[in-house]
């Protein structure tokens, strides 16, 4: 096995075996890595294009009995600085942001067993009808387990009872890495990641479409990414749900876990996994690089190492914020980001829809 | 893996590249404009490779800008003040010796220009320096600062520079050279000294035996053309004295400056764009920085896959000692810095300022000799050096330093620190030997053999052994006694010797051009053929005792089939290297397919004749 024949398999569309990706994370060099990502990038989207979303994440409650040792962001009840907002305050929130361009909000909390099912379907409902123009992004499955625990009822009811309140599509935060060894260490209380990849099984079954995640440099081993690649992909092969992967460095700031991983893993490593992905997952449309997550500067390199996508401009944001990672945008700034990586901005909505095609501007 | 581009005006340049030739400004813009950053990365690498290997470069430096008051007011300055303002500063030699710390190797000074400062004042601070931190090399004054001190103490350019040598400086930092074109410097620098005053001093020095670095300021008003037409200046300038070590692409940070360039930094696609077309553009200098400080940690370490192979060093990392505690900076700084270029997969070589390694912070180190006729073994050894080995090009008598410190595994090492170190090593299959002459180790000369008792000859720095041959041709041969002296690195004046040994790619070029004044050359190869009639062998391949036997099969396997393959491939490798000396492709291949590259029953007879002759002479230097 060489890396060359892997090339060979790539350029003639054939899909690359765990040991082949596993031999391309620890031995590929950094840039025929990138080529080869580039090979299916541009297969899929032959277009010298990167699409981008205008959207926010605000937090609907900081609440949560979870306990990650890689979070920053939650409190307990009676925590000071705890809060939970009603579905009022959310609603206007929203409507700011409507005023301000954005699409799409992707909303989500912590896991707050005080929170009614209600307020769920509510938040979505009131959405539809009082801020139409925002496309409703909701709930982790994190949270969808920890609605189904509260109501008693199943996940498979909970995903129907949220269709219904017409909400499409769901952020696919939460899978960090699916590895059994690594979530039991990071959070015990954090399902397994069967859990993980059952609700996203359920929802895509529904019809739901969702994004798939990844959080990678803190306790796991390159065959536990390696994993992490095959599960998604075989996921995907069912129901072809998953819109794009996005994946991002731990970032370790004011966590528990800070003491043991003082810094995130370096560009490299982030360049590495973005075009391992791209190779990897041979089903998915999109491979989301992110200017917020690993700096500006990274993100737009990592265009060019097999992402098509630049993420959203994350108006709100407050999770990485708690530790400390405060990186903020504006939509010119996105757009002369892609264009400066040499690329023509384009805005989509959640589900991938192209709206809006920018100027292509010869960069340097 | 070969190149897939995917821009069809890539595969044209790419093919002048592996056939060393030179790219046009055409070519130039082509690569600036290429959206196809992947396939610019590769080929910049590629020939980053083929100078250092594996090596990534770093310097424990300290920065001291002796003062921030400035004459000139530049638009693009946020750094200089004018006297009496309330930030305005000037330090004393004292507050500078105190800024400066045993470990440091290297001292970059350069400051703003004041009108009352004496000109001894700037010859004490790198007397100063000098004096009491010997083993730190003192980098001192831009161009523009000489310029300044050439005008307002009116002593000529080459006098300023004789005196700050004597006093203690080694070599002269790159700034001031921002754009070369007269429209930008216009509009930005009306009171610099523009690209012709700039040479001027930096090719004096270069004449002199200073070596300096060259930057470019991009990321402001300056187009692409500009850009390149820099560049080339550069390249010209660097053709005729060959005494710029490295270029540094720094990006322009506007600040306080009112500038407004189109975007508030440059791009990373810009950084690394700009990073690999002057690694590509700038075929003659020997090493492109990646200057960390500038482009951040992020940038900086992905450029190390886009031809860079310095990262500059410990400067600029003032800020850590507030938080550091106990931990001493320098030692965080160092260690930051390593980490950077372990994780783009590279070797941290902490250097000196002429580029020796001084530690190598890896394992598994494969020393390369940087002269063409090595390439056979090291082309292929490259590029198939997935065993685990890393390749750090040296120059063959720093890998005998470096081997005797344990910083070296395996390599090929000149016969004479083989013997130094025979207990220690591995003697493995092959060698570089010359079947009957050699044209890379060359004495030039204004006497005839026997004209040379009593005179005095001037011999390369570089590797013992060749001097050691001389000697014994010398002695053993013509019963001549000489006087040896050592040529130091960089540039030199020859005409001063009465003979010159010169030794690989030095010779390789002199003996096509010619020496001025040295009107007879000698093959001391062929020297020794005549009179023994066997085989000289220049340097032969060992490997660490201790290695485990699993490396050195792996090593083994990997030298033999890297060497298979390169003797079917002559007439392709070695081009890049040939064409920079002057050979064109078949002088390159015949002066290949020169050499023996197994060490056979004869070169095991050679080795033994020599020690046997070496331990009969005694040799000063």
């Amino acid at each position: 096995m060489n890396q060359s024949l892997i090339y060979e398999k790539v350029k003639s569309g054939l899909r690359i075996t765990r040991e082949e990706g596993l031999l391309l994370l620890q031995k590929e060099e950094l840039l025929d890595l990138g080529e080869m990502a580039n090979e299916i990038r541009y297969r899929k989207n032959p277009e010298q294009q990167v699409t981008f979303v205008i959207d926010t994440n605000p937090n609907y409650t900081n609440i949560c009995n979870v306990d990650c040792v890689f979070c920053a962001f939650y409190r307990h009840a009676g925590d000071s600085g705890e809060y939970t907002y009603t579905v009022d305050q959310m609603i206007q929130n929203f409507k700011r942001a409507a005023a301000n361009g954005v699409t799409t909000v992707l909303l989500q909390g912590g896991v707050n067993p005080a929170i009614p099912f209600e307020y769920y379907l509510e938040m979505i409902e009131r959405t539809k009808k009082e801020v139409p123009e925002i496309h409703p992004h909701f709930y982790s499955t994190t949270e969808i387990i920890g609605i189904s625990e509260v109501s008693g009822l199943s996940i498979q009811e909970v995903l129907k009872k949220l269709w219904d309140a017409g909400l499409r599509t769901i952020p696919g935060g939460g899978a960090e890495v699916l590895s059994d060894r690594v979530r039991k260490k990071m959070g015990h209380k954090k399902g397994t990641a069967e859990d993980w990849l059952d609700v996203m099984r359920q929802a895509h079954k529904i019809g739901f479409k969702t994004t798939a995640t990844m959080m990678y440099g803190h306790l796991e081993n390159d065959d536990e990414i390696i994993d992490h690649f095959e599960r998604i992909r075989a996921l995907q092969d069912e129901y072809h749900g998953f819109t794009a992967f996005i994946p991002w460095s731990f970032k370790p700031g004011n966590t528990p876990l800070e003491k043991i991983i003082p810094n995130f893993a370096p560009p490299m490593r982030y360049l590495q996994i973005i075009a391992l992905a791209r190779i990897y997952l041979d089903n998915f449309d999109h491979i989301q690089a992110s200017w917020f997550s690993e700096g500006k500067k990274i993100g737009q390199v990592a265009l060019h190492f097999g992402a098509d996508d630049f993420g959203g401009t994350l108006l709100e944001e407050n999770v990485h914020a708690e530790a400390n990672f405060v990186n903020k945008t504006t939509v010119e700034e996105v757009i002369q980001l892609i264009q400066d990586s040499g690329f023509t901005p384009v805005q989509r909505t959640t589900l991938y829809e192209k709206i809006k095609t920018y100027e292509f501007v010869q960069a340097v | 893996m070969p190149i897939y581009f995917r821009d069809k005006y890539l595969p044209p340049i790419w093919q002048k590249l592996q056939l060393g030739e030179r790219l046009s400004l055409e070519d130039g813009l082509i690569l600036f404009k290429t959206n196809d950053l992947i396939s610019l990365g590769k080929m910049a690498h590629y020939v980053q490779q083929q100078k250092s290997g594996d090596a990534v470069y770093f310097v424990l430096n300290q920065k001291i800008e002796h003062t921030n008051v400035c004459v000139l007011s530049c638009k693009f300055c946020d750094f200089a003040k004018k006297k009496g303002e309330p930030d305005a500063y000037e330090m004393t030699t004292d507050e500078i010796l105190s800024k400066i710390t045993p470990e440091i190797k290297e001292v970059h000074i350069t400051g703003g220009m004041p009108h009352d400062w004496r000109w001894e004042r700037y010859i004490d601070i790198v007397r100063s320096i000098h004096n009491k931190f010997p083993d730190a090399d003192v980098k001192a004054y831009t161009a523009v600062e000489i310029d300044f001190f050439h005008k307002k103490f009116k002593l000529p350019i080459e006098e300023i520079l004789r005196q700050l040598q004597a006093a203690g400086l080694r070599t002269m930092p790159g700034g001031g050279a921002e754009i070369f074109t007269e429209r930008v410097r216009k509009l930005l620098f009306p009171q610099k000294i523009g690209a012709k005053g700039y040479l001027e001093v930096h090719k004096t020095a270069h004449k002199l035996g200073i070596p300096t670095n060259c930057t470019m300021l991009y990321g402001h008003i300056e187009t692409i053309e500009e850009r390149l037409i820099h560049m080339v200046k550069l390249r010209e300038a660097q053709d005729e004295t060959g005494g710029f070590l490295s270029f540094i692409p720094l990006a322009f940070q506007p600040g306080d400056t009112g500038i407004k360039p189109k975007n508030q930094f440059t791009s990373a696609i810009d950084d690394l764009k700009t990073i690999a077309v002057s690694r590509l553009m700038l075929d003659n200098i020997p090493h492109i920085k990646a200057y960390w400080v500038m482009l951040t940690e992020e940038v900086a370490s992905v450029a190390l896959n886009f031809g860079a192979d310095d990262i500059d060093g410990t400067v600029g990392q003032e800020r850590i000692a507030h938080d550091a505690g106990a931990i001493s900076p320098m030692k965080l700084a160092k260690d930051k810095i390593i980490k950077m270029i372990s994780e783009a997969g590279k070797i941290p070589v902490e250097r000196d300022a002429f580029y020796n390694p001084l530690n190598v912070y890896s394992e598994n180190v494969i020393g390369k000799i940087p002269y063409l006729n090595s390439v056979p073994f090291y082309h292929n050894l490259e590029k198939s050096a997935t065993g685990g080995f890393k390749i750090l090009p040296v120059a063959p008598r720093r890998m005998g330093m470096l081997s005797k410190e344990g910083q070296i595994d395996a390599g090929l090492f000149s016969l004479m620190d083989y013997f130094d170190q025979e207990e220690n090593l591995e003697l493995l299959d092959w060698c570089i030997a010359t079947r009957d002459q050699v044209k890379s180790v060359m004495l030039f000369s204004k006497e005839g053999w026997t004209g040379l008792n009593g005179k005095k000859i001037g011999i390369t720095d570089d590797t013992a052994t060749s001097v050691h041959l001389l000697k014994v041709i010398l002695e053993k041969k013509y019963n001549v006694r000489t006087e040896f002296v050592r040529l130091h690195p960089g540039v030199n004046d020859y005409a001063s010797f009465d003979a010159v040994l010169l030794i690989g790619d030095d010779a390789l070029k002199y003996n096509k051009v010619g020496l001025n004044g040295f009107e007879l050359v000698f093959d001391l190869a062929k020297e020794w053929y005549d009179w023994q009639k066997l085989p000289f062998v220049f340097a032969v391949w060992a490997c660490k005792n201790s290695l485990s036997d699993i490396r050195k099969e792996k090593l083994k396997d990997m030298i033999s089939a890297a060497l298979n393959k390169s003797e079917d491939e002559y007439g392709e490798i070695g081009n890049m290297q040939g064409r920079q000396i002057g050979l064109n492709l078949s002088e390159t291949k015949e002066y290949l397919e020169g050499f023996n590259y197994r060490l056979g029953e004869r070169e095991r007879e050679t080795m033994s004749m020599f020690r046997k002759l070496v331990n009969e002479i005694n040799i000063k230097v």
